[in-house]
């Protein structure tokens, strides 16, 4: 023991190795108990891929399952709500599967009624695509690309991504409020040719989470990808922020699955009406 | 190195911002948009209204509140921060008619919401009120009066406004349909509240609540059939309008 000037008290390390220290590294060491809450904690954050009708899993990665040329993910709630009422209202859209993953994050675990306010990842099947409403952690993210992307290149495959982030993440020279949110804002691998149908994301902004992981799989990959992201300041279901996604809808990618824009419109604001969380903290 | 800044109200941040403060006009961008016209014998609050539970009582979640028997404001952000600010500005509308015999003009009220919510600005321990508001009303001289108020604490007068969610958008909107036209008679200046909020708000006539007050009357609320009605009206003449626009171009 040593006091310092200030008149704490600190441990004071003994260079004699005395048996404190020893008892000090038996503490440190795992026990088999601390290995078996590792083990169950691995197990329960493992991303699983299984088709719910059938409750079976898939053995292989989605894309060697079912192989496409377009890949349309949706990550978040409201670029969720513009897939399924701009792309997915027409053409029959199988569902092929579904991520299973739980986190800290996770608030719900029922899966048999989904809107794009529950957090899940399905995965449906014209030109197959998923849409994930749910987050994905860091240590998630491996496992999902993994279960999904397989770990060789896909050929032949033009990836699009849709999420939002809240306006006060978009950094920039100009004050926040001169803004005209929400507004859209694209990122793209070497590999994506086509000229997207915003702007850039300028320095020094950058992409997190699952989008970042996808794109930089595709970036190594050659995959041509691109990431619409769009900063919104509603980050809950909205109407004005899902309509924000609609200058994609010229894109080459959802060209040819986009038919009924009106009626799109009408499924939209059931979906609103169907999802809106009722709170009184806001009037 | 807003994080360095931003944990205490009464603290600077290098380059002059008070973070908490500009946290706090985020809040009210999360509360449903309300709109305020100045016309010339009217002055016109609309809100989106907001979803209501099903076992909840409609008449207890207001966001229009009569300040005194002329003057009213909407507000927008935190529920609980408004009620309290309203409270606080009835009773000073009461005591000042009491003490000088007068009843508050608008920009009085208006400048002790505003003090209020400053010196929750420099204060320890406290936060800034969550909350931006539209006052609305007639002075003695008759002359209609639309102030806004925001967390800071700074007020202004204005012709028309938005607050909330989308304000930006309505605000927009306003720019460019505010005229000496559109608020040329009563009826006029509700029609131009009712369609800035048209702009914004999802689902249409049903989702819109709307107050006026006339000089030497008191505020009236619309109900929901009043401005059902003009919401027909407005969307006949847009389709008028659509149409002798099409009919110009061939």
């Amino acid at each position: 023991m040593a006091a310092t000037f200030f008149g704490e008290v600190v441990k004071a390390p003994c260079r004699a190795g005395t048996e404190d220290q020893e008892e000090e590294e038996e503490g440190r060491r795992e026990t088999a108990e601390d290995r078996e809450v590792r083990r169950h904690l691995a197990r329960k954050r493992e991303v699983r891929l299984f088709r719910r009708q059938t409750k079976t899993s898939l053995e292989v990665s989605l894309l060697e399952k079912y192989p496409c040329s377009k890949f349309i993910i949706a990550i978040g709630n409201n670029a969720v709500a513009f897939l399924s009422s701009f792309v997915m209202n027409s053409g029959v859209w199988e569902e092929v599967g579904c991520a299973k993953l739980w986190n800290e994050w996770c608030r719900t675990t029922d899966k048999t009624h989904l809107s794009p306010a529950e957090a899940f990842c399905v995965f449906y099947h014209l030109k197959s695509s998923p849409s994930c409403s749910c987050y994905v952690a860091e240590d998630q993210q491996y496992q999902w690309l993994e279960k999904v992307f397989g770990s060789c290149a896909r050929k032949n495959m033009q990836v699009t991504l849709l999420t939002c982030r809240h306006v006060t993440d978009y950094k920039t020279s100009e004050s926040i409020s001169s803004l005209h949110s929400p507004f859209l804002k694209a990122l793209k691998t070497q590999n994506f040719k086509e000229p997207p149908c915003c702007s850039l994301l300028e320095q020094p902004n950058i992409v997190h989470d699952l989008p970042a992981a996808v794109l930089s799989y595709c970036q190594v990959w050659k995959i041509p990808a691109v990431l619409y992201l769009c900063y919104t300041d509603v980050m809950k279901l909205d109407l004005i922020t899902v309509e924000a996604f609609k200058p994609i809808l010229s894109s080459r990618s959802l060209k040819g699955l986009v038919k009924n824009i009106p009626q799109s419109t009408e499924i939209l604001k059931k979906l609103l009406t169907t999802n809106e969380i009722q709170s009184n903290i806001y009037t | 190195m807003a994080s360095r800044y931003d944990r205490a109200i009464t603290v600077f941040s290098p380059d002059g911002h008070l973070f908490q403060v500009e946290y706090a006009q985020e809040a009210v961008k999360k509360g449903s948009t309300a709109v305020g016209i100045r016309g010339t014998d009217i002055v016109v609050l609309g809100v989106e209204k907001k979803s209501v539970a099903k076992l909840q009582d409609e008449r207890t979640v207001r966001k229009i509140c009569a300040l005194d028997d002329h003057v009213c404001m909407a507000f927008a952000g935190l529920t609980a921060d408004a009620r309290v600010v309203i409270n606080r500005a009835r009773v000073e509308c009461q005591s000042y008619k009491l003490t000088v015999e007068d009843p508050v003009t608008v920009e009085y009220i208006t400048r002790f919401i505003a003090t209020l919510k400053q010196k929750y600005t420099q204060s320890n321990g406290r936060r800034p009120f969550g909350i931006s508001a539209l006052i609305v009303g007639f002075d003695d001289d008759g002359i209609p009066r639309l102030y806004q108020t925001d967390p800071s604490g700074t007020y202004h007068a204005w012709k028309a406004n938005a607050i909330g969610r989308s304000a930006k958008t309505v605000r927009e909107f306003l720019e460019k349909n505010y005229t000496d036209d559109a608020i040329a008679n009563d009826s006029e200046a509700i029609k131009l509240a009712i369609r800035a909020l048209l702009e914004v708000v999802q689902s249409g006539g049903k989702n819109i609540e709307l107050a006026i007050i006339r000089r030497n009357q008191p505020l009236k609320m619309f109900s929901a059939r009043e401005i059902e009605l003009q919401v027909t009206e407005i969307e006949k003449e847009k389709e008028e309008a659509e149409k002798k626009k099409s009919k110009k171009t061939t």
